[in-house]
């Protein structure tokens, strides 16, 4: 983290990549070809070697904090997959998370757009019950998220039919789950300790049967399984967007909410969400007691992460006979650094016969809002991963976050490919006796 | 100079999504892997065709503009880097592979192809095309030939030079040679592509290139050695060439190379040691049995600490892959990390060990050293801070008193990595004056104005 009053090249005071961070990376280009951008355009800017040498400049006054700059952050994925492949131990990837935050601070957008963006990213997301009631009679969250985009075209140079595309993407809304799960579901059989469930904004609106699901197998594991009703976003959408502030705000809430709990662990099942939460112990490292961001740091796991970690209890588990393959989304494999795990459950239940797909850590393009900012791109990207997908002839696409399931979905609909996307969870929910 | 009328005849003769001048294009066209340099170009085109590298010629003709040939910025040397200004001319969107010919065991690919597609693509076809380099998924095979790179299983299967059949290259007179073809043998007139391969863009730039392939090995065994110094490794090295083995592999780390490419990739590397020696043997199965044994008995009379054999396939990919991090996991290490890229008979391999290890010390230095050991070839890597001016100077001067015995021993100043703008008067202490100047009259020759990536391995 930057020390906030150092001062920093050319970047505006506040938060900043650190000079180090930058210094660090010794322009090998292995990472390179894993970057989706960079693929995609063959342009070095666009790849995460040009992007911390954008940086390095900035730092060393070779170079404002431009326009194109701050384009390039926003076309940066943040999928995570240069973190992985770099050698050297550099992360472009949140280099431009933060570069997001500084073209806040350089080009603050027109007064009518930010109160926009302020209404969404401050009230809505991280209020679970303002959200949801204006979620509930007028899907009103989905009005305004695409009004909100409506009047980001702008600055985020929409592509030309975003707006379909935002409404085809999203699925059909349930009643959110937030509010329906109890505050404490219990162990089933032999008990093995306690959880608190982190139940994610996105997976309640748009995924609340995936929850509920997990929370079944979670208890059907042996485990009681409390569910903070108060939990707020966990930041991801804010951090994406370069809002840090609101992002730490967000992390102080929840980390004195959790710690609260006499619980074990604290699970989620969005990829998002738990790289969010895994980052809070960096991201207050200079405002926060540091034993209790360790302490909560060494709690948090991704449900694939907890089960396969904890040993599967199998012996109960019902045949299910379908094949499946797994993407990985980003934010589990390169963020988080889980990729042996969901294989590991998918292959330990009955009757599952998993088909491994060809680049599975390939980003599927979706990463937040960037597929719709970025129409095109995303197109191109996607198809990549659908033919993976094809080549399997699996009957199941297994993901576990809800950026990637939504993508994925879209995907495969319109390319009219039979596979359903599932979340892990619910294929083991299916395999978990009532 | 690029004037503004040259960058707006770029445009109009090759459209707007070929040509980039925005700065946020030239400062990262503006570098490659070599630490420290960066100079930015005034202009930077993406040409698809030919046609399209003869219009920038042209171009670049009238206006006396340098140009600088660019594959994917990953050299070592500042080959790429534009310090003259000029046109960048970035060849990595001419990357198709044209052919896989299996009648005659060759394929031919556009500059731009990445060493390792084309690895892949062959590999898909039954056959087998060796050189890969540390950088194999990122480097280009028009690089890999300006540079005549070598690799891990350079020992055995020899360096990009021997795989080039045929080369097309566009002279910048906008004439477009073919040089070789797909004859084995060949030798009509003068051995023009030989003198292409390793040019480092400074003859031609390279549009074309028709590489050997071979049939792959049957089998391989791949074997790990550890030590608890580093000159016993190099005795190991130089007993097993004097044993008349011929591995495809022998690479080696130093302890600080073992244990930043352990943080990297976590594979269980023993943190302690004071050296390793990743080895392969291929071929027919009862010779890779026999050339198997006949290494472990060298490696147990030097006294190895530790001998291992990789259980699998995917064990042995793994530990390859690891060793070709070396590099870039060391610069975790520090900000700055100066290789270089010494090479020596076999025979004073653990001379120069010790050599470094004194070195290293004289100059209070951080040195990791990795390599192929069984060229002679490796790579002692200062790890050290560019803003500490003193720091820097003690590396230069260690590099100074290491190519001194170097080049005393018969070594060469490089064994792969080029001499681009790096190591120019290291060049003209090898070769002497006349050396240069017979460089200078063939360079004359090919290109009379000096705009062909100007300044680049002669010393002026
Ligand atoms: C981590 C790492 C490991 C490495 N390991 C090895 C190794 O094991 N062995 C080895 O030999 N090297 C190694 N290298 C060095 C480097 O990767 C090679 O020199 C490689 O061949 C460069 O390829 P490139 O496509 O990046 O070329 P660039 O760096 O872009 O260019 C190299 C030279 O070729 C010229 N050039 C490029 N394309 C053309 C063209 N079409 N026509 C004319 N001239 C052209 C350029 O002007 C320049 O002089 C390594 C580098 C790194 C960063
Ligand atoms: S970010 Fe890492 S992998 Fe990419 S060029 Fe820099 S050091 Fe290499
Ligand atoms: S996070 Fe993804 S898109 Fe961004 S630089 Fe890294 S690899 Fe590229």
């Amino acid at each position: 983290m930057a020390d906030k009053t150092k001062k920093q090249g050319n970047f505006a005071p506040g938060d900043a990549p650190t000079y180090e961070s930058v210094l660090q990376c010794m322009r090998c280009g292995f990472c390179l070809p894993t970057c989706p951008t960079f693929v995609l355009t063959g342009r070095e800017r666009s790849s995460p070697r040009g992007r911390v040498a954008l940086a390095r400049a900035v730092h060393e006054e070779n170079l404002d904090f431009t326009e194109a700059l701050k384009q390039e952050s926003f076309f940066c994925l943040d999928c995570r997959a240069c973190t992985t492949a770099c050698p050297s131990g550099v992360k472009a990837g949140e280099v431009m998370e933060v570069c997001r935050s500084q073209s806040h601070q350089v080009f603050p957008g027109g007064h009518l757009s930010k109160s926009f963006r302020n209404f969404i990213l401050k009230r809505m997301l991280p209020d679970p019950d303002l959200l949801e009631a204006g979620m509930l009679p007028a899907r009103l969250y989905q009005r305004l998220g695409i009004q909100w985009l409506v009047r980001h075209s702008h600055i985020l140079k929409l592509g030309p039919d975003w707006m379909d595309k935002a409404e085809g993407m999203l699925p059909k809304l349930d009643a959110p789950l937030r509010g329906q799960l109890p505050e404490m579901t219990p162990a089933k059989g032999e008990k093995r300790g306690r959880v608190a469930f982190f139940l994610g904004c996105v997976m309640t609106l748009l995924y609340p049967d995936v929850s509920r699901q997990t929370v079944r197998v979670l208890a059907g594991q042996g485990f009681d399984v409390v569910t903070p009703a108060q939990a707020k976003c966990c930041g991801a959408p804010h951090m994406s967007e370069g809002d840090r502030e609101t992002t730490r705000e967000l992390a102080k809430f929840n980390i004195d909410l959790f710690l609260s709990q006499d619980v074990d662990y604290i699970v989620t099942d969005c990829a998002g969400c738990g790289a969010s939460l895994k980052e809070y112990e960096e991201l207050l490292a200079e405002e926060e007691d540091h034993a209790r961001l360790e302490l909560f740091r060494s709690k948090v796991r991704d449900v694939n992460e907890f089960l396969s970690e904890v040993g599967l209890r199998t012996e109960e588990l019902q045949e299910v006979k379908v094949s499946v393959t797994y993407h990985e989304p980003c934010h589990l494999c390169h963020a988080q650094n889980v990729s042996a795990q969901p294989r590991q459950l998918i292959r330990s239940i009955p009757g599952v016969e998993f088909r491994e797909m060809k680049e599975s850590s390939w980003c599927c393009g979706s990463a937040a809002t960037w597929g719709l900012k970025f129409s095109e791109e995303s197109q191109q990207v996607l198809d990549r991963k659908l033919a993976n997908v094809a080549a399997t002839d699996a009957d199941y696409l297994v993901t576990t976050n809800p950026g990637c399931h939504l993508q994925l979905a879209w995907g495969l609909k319109q390319a009219d490919m039979p596979q359903p996307v599932i979340h892990l969870m619910e294929l083991l929910g299916r395999a978990t006796p009532d | 100079m690029a004037s503004i009328a040259a960058i707006k005849q770029l445009i109009d003769k090759l459209g707007a999504e070929k040509v980039v001048a925005e700065k946020e294009d030239l400062l990262t066209l503006g570098y490659d892997s070599t630490p420290g340099l960066l100079h930015l170009p005034e202009v930077a085109v993406y040409p698809t065709t030919v046609a399209d590298v003869q219009t920038v010629l042209g171009i670049a003709r009238d206006e006396g503009m340098p140009v600088v040939p660019r594959g994917s910025g990953t050299g070592l040397s500042g080959g790429s880097v534009p310090h003259q200004g000029g046109v960048v001319l970035c060849l990595n969107r001419m990357n198709r592979i044209l052919e896989i010919d299996e009648e005659n065991l060759t394929a031919t690919c556009e500059p731009g192809v990445i060493t390792l597609d084309l690895f892949e693509a062959v590999a898909d076809k039954g056959l087998f095309y060796p050189p890969d380099p540390g950088s194999q998924k990122i480097s280009t095979l028009a690089g890999n030939v300006m540079e005549n790179a070598g690799g891990l299983r350079g020992l055995k299967y020899g360096v990009t030079r021997d795989y080039v059949m045929a080369l097309e290259a566009v002279l910048i007179d906008g004439s477009v040679v073919q040089t070789g073809g797909k004859s084995v043998k060949d030798v009509a007139g003068y051995a023009f592509k030989d003198l292409l391969c390793g040019s480092e863009g400074t003859l031609g730039i390279i549009t074309g290139i028709t590489l050997k392939l071979i049939p792959p090995p049957q089998t391989k065994t791949t074997m790990l050695a550890y030590f608890d110094a580093m000159p016993r490794a190099g005795e190991a090295v130089a007993k097993i060439i004097a044993d008349k083995i011929i591995p495809s592999t022998l690479e080696i780390m130093d302890n600080a190379t073992i244990n930043c490419v352990e943080d990297y990739a976590g594979i269980g590397l023993p943190r302690q040691m004071a050296a390793l020696l990743l080895i392969e043997v291929d071929g027919h199965p009862a010779v890779v049995a026999e050339e198997a044994a006949a290494v472990e008995k060298v490696l147990r009379s030097v006294g190895a600490a530790e001998f291992k054999v990789a259980r699998d396939a995917d064990e042995a990919a793994s530990l390859a892959a690891a060793r070709r991090t070396a590099l870039s996991a060391l610069a975790r290490v520090s900000p700055t990390t100066l290789l270089e890229d010494a090479t020596v008979p076999r025979s004073r391999l653990a001379d120069t060990f010790a050599e470094i290890e004194r070195l290293g010390e004289k100059f209070r230095l951080k040195v990791g050293t990795f390599g192929h050991a069984g060229d002679g070839n490796i790579h002692p890597t200062v790890l050290c801070d560019e803003r500490d001016a003193d720091e820097m100077e003690r590396a230069h001067a260690f590099y100074h008193e290491l190519y001194e015995k170097v080049l005393a021993w018969g070594g060469t100043v490089s064994g792969e990595h080029g001499i681009g703008i790096a190591k120019k008067d290291y060049l003209a202490k090898q070769i002497g004056p006349a050396g240069v100047a017979v460089m200078r009259r063939i360079k004359q020759s090919f290109d009379p104005q000096g705009l062909l990536n100007p300044g680049k391995i002669i010393a002026d």
